[in-house]
């Protein structure tokens, strides 16, 4: 009987929470363009995001944020997004009945792997925060990095340095002239 | 010309000595490591090359700051505890002089770290980002730091009378100075942490690095941060000319 009431219960919560969810997704959606990119290291994007207002009403007061996480195997993992991109949160002042609103989240790529990135739109009128879908984010890694290019100046610059310095230990030395 | 005679002196002897020289080659094999570690170390290699420049060039740019406020600190006080000071009141230069051959001499030691520092800049920024603009920048505006904190440090060190003392006033003015690089993003972003930073003439130097190297920003984002910058600078001038001027015996 216990069994019974809870699953009963359990349907009931599940329905309440998918209408309440479809109330608000309703009202607002979101999309993220381009759906999926294939880029490599160092590169820059732009995603954006489409706010669309579908009720007869204005909406006030939309924060949107983009979020990264990381879905490389024994990787994964929300990502900072400090070092990706200079712009993250945007406010939404007011969209216009039946409007759009676009945000722009320029993003330096920083490291390889595969990551998704979505977009989320927080309406504190509603308690259900709207998600766009995934777009996938494919990073090559980049070997820009030739050691055969920096190990001259590294060990070269101290040894030219201690030179000089050998050179002036030997002159101030008594009787040296 | 007799502050061109005060600044051969000083150059003669504190940089131009063996002991002054190991300066030189720790700043060498630092940067050696460092530039080595980014380029090569698989997880700092990860860094945007932009990324990477910019950090290079705020560890020059403390390493300057450091050393300026060393022999800021030395100058006067220094001079006073080793018994010279005397000796140089009484030759025919004025005190103002003097401080500014002192002045200069300090920023020949920046001109020197800023000399070994160009290939190691190079080589890390190499075809990356705003390269050229940030080795500009890194220039004017770590020759400015330098004349900030060394010239403060030679004031206080003029005023105080004591290299212990004014070196380590001088170093908690550092610490100060540097403490955005230990507060976190979120705490640089509230109305303390901006004015803070605002405020700080070395935040505003490693802002309008992040700026220029990692953002590209152009010259009109960092003529506010440049002119604050500018005005310590003449203040520090002025406290040094004021300190120089009462310096007893």
């Amino acid at each position: 009987m216990k069994k019974t009431i809870l699953t009963l219960s359990m349907i009931f919560f599940a329905t309440m929470l998918n209408y309440t969810y479809a109330a608000a997704s309703g009202r607002i959606t979101i999309s993220i363009n381009p759906p999926s990119v294939q880029a490599k290291m160092g590169d820059r994007i732009t995603y954006t995001g489409t706010i669309t207002n579908n009720s007869g009403k204005p909406v006030t007061n939309l924060i949107t944020y983009i979020s990264l996480a990381n879905v490389t195997q024994g990787k994964e993992a929300p990502m900072d997004l400090e070092d990706w991109s200079a712009n993250k949160a945007i406010r939404v002042d007011t969209i216009a009945p039946h409007g759009t609103y676009m945000g722009k989240w320029p993003m330096r790529l920083i490291d390889s792997g595969g990551y998704v990135a979505y977009i989320t739109v927080v309406d504190k009128n509603n308690n259900i925060p709207v998600i766009s879908m995934m777009s996938h984010l494919d990073i090559k890694r980049v070997l820009r990095l030739n050691p055969n290019n920096v190990l001259p100046v590294a060990i070269g610059e101290p040894i030219l340095i201690g030179a000089v310095f050998v050179f002036i230990s030997f002159k101030r030395r008594p009787g040296v002239r | 010309m007799k502050t061109a005679f005060i600044m051969q002196k000083e150059i003669r002897e504190s940089i131009l000595t063996p002991k002054g020289f190991l300066w030189y080659i720790l700043t060498s094999v630092i940067l050696s490591v460092l530039s080595y570690l980014f380029l090569t170390n698989r997880e700092l290699s990860l860094l945007d090359q932009g990324t990477m420049l910019y950090m290079i060039m705020n560890f020059i740019t403390a390493l300057g700051v450091l050393m300026g406020l060393v022999l800021g600190a030395d100058a006067f006080a220094g001079e006073i505890e080793r018994g010279t000071l005397e000796a140089l009141f009484l030759s025919p230069v004025k005190r103002r002089e003097i401080a500014a051959g002192k002045l200069c001499a300090v920023l020949t030691n920046w001109g020197i770290i800023f000399a070994i520092s160009l290939p190691y800049l190079y080589i890390v920024g190499k075809g990356g980002q705003n390269l050229l603009p940030g080795i500009l920048y890194l220039g004017v505006l770590g020759t400015l730091l330098s004349l900030i904190f060394s010239a403060f440090s030679m004031g206080l060190s003029a005023r105080i009378k004591s290299m212990k003392n004014s070196l380590i006033i001088s170093f908690f003015i550092f610490l100060l100075a540097g403490a955005p690089i230990f507060l976190s993003a979120a705490l640089r972003r509230t109305w303390f942490g901006r004015i803070f930073d605002l405020l700080n003439p070395f935040a505003d130097a490693v802002n309008t690095f992040d700026s220029v190297v990692i953002d590209s920003q152009g010259l009109s984002y960092q003529t506010g941060r440049v002119a604050i910058i500018c005005i310590y600078t003449l203040l520090c001038i002025w406290f040094l000319k004021r300190s120089a001027a009462k310096v007893q015996m």
